[in-house]
């Protein structure tokens, strides 16, 4: 089973040859003449006013959630999708519940208005 | 010749996992920490695969490298923590996370030396067919035996649905958005007052 996924690995492996060379090449070969100069900040001429690191809103940590229970139902649907034929009705029916369940959540946030962005 | 290209790429993920989560530990900025995590998790999908679990490593990858580190992520800019506080304590709780470190260690220690490794047939992991299907095998027993728990976790996914909102949902703050059953329930009298006399003794006066 696993030599199905020999490919992957090699790509995984070419895709991090392609992204490490160039940093590696481009230190052993580039000049390396550090100043203070080169390394200081600079926004237009002025120093940078503030750090990089503004404080996020709350409201991405709820969409954020609410993302992770979809994601999570369809990591449910994935297995169902491949054994409903062979388990027929019942499995169906199962599904149908459980997708119910969260249609009914799915209502009440966008009800509530928690996707709208202000 | 297939067990040593196993056990090369088991030392090579064990590594990685390894790597990532001291990194996890140190590293000073905390955002850098939270990808160093997504490397752990990465590393242990890779671990899963080699053990045949190649559904529930698929999975590992989409829901906690694709959503929960994102999670992570806004709740460390969220929280804009700075690190030195947080590093005052190290030494006072450093013989507590001693002790619970190497209680974890001895149950790992009691477990393996009590565990009967040939009864586990590990050998056979490697012998699967090549048309195996991990999912099949996974929604058979899900949807059969472990019905009732998967509608439970039906259920505990609507209650995070709504706990989530109840938590962190102010409601509209400045929104001008459209009330559209409001607009329409609106009577005439609502909006319009027909003054027919203005007299020079009425309130109405401005």
């Amino acid at each position: 089973m696993l030599e199905n996924y020999l490919p992957i690995v090699v790509f995984i492996a070419v895709g991090m040859v392609i992204g490490v060379a160039p940093i590696v090449l481009g230190k052993l070969l580039g000049p390396n003449k550090p100043n203070t100069a080169k390394l200081s900040p600079y926004e237009c001429g002025f120093e940078a006013f503030e750090d990089a690191r503004a404080q996020f809103d709350v409201r991405f940590y709820l969409v954020a959630i609410l993302f992770i229970i979809f994601d999570l139902e369809i990591a449910f649907l994935f297995p169902w999708a491949v054994v409903f034929q062979q388990l027929g009705w019942p499995a169906i029916f199962a599904m149908g519940v459980f997708l119910l369940l969260l249609t009914v959540g799915f209502i009440y946030e966008w009800k509530k208005g928690a996707l709208e962005w202000e | 010749m297939e067990i040593d290209w196993l056990k090369f790429f088991f030392y090579c993920y064990a590594a990685l996992a390894l790597f990532g989560a001291t990194m996890v530990i140190f590293s000073r900025n905390s955002v850098r920490a939270v990808l160093f995590l997504v490397l752990t998790f990465v590393a242990s999908a890779g671990l899963w695969m080699l053990l045949q679990a190649e559904f529930l490593a698929l999975i590992l990858i989409l829901v906690y490298v694709g959503a929960v580190m994102v999670l992570f992520l806004f709740v460390v800019m969220m929280l804009n923590m700075n690190l030195s506080p947080l590093k005052e304590g190290f030494v006072r709780y450093l013989p507590l996370g001693i002790l619970i470190a190497a209680t974890i260690v001895a149950q790992l220690v009691w477990v393996y030396k009590n565990t009967d490794m040939a009864a586990l047939h590990l050998g056979e992991l490697a012998q699967k067919p090549a048309d195996y299907s991990n999912i099949t095998e996974l929604g058979l027993a899900l949807y059969t035996d472990y019905l009732y728990p998967f509608e439970i976790a039906g259920v505990i996914l609507l209650v995070a649905i709504i706990a989530a909102i109840a938590l962190t949902f102010r409601g509209p703050q400045n929104r001008r958005s459209q009330n559209i059953a409001v607009q329409v329930a609106t009577r005439k009298d609502d909006r319009l007052r027909v003054i027919k006399d203005v007299g020079p003794d009425s309130d109405l006066k401005a």
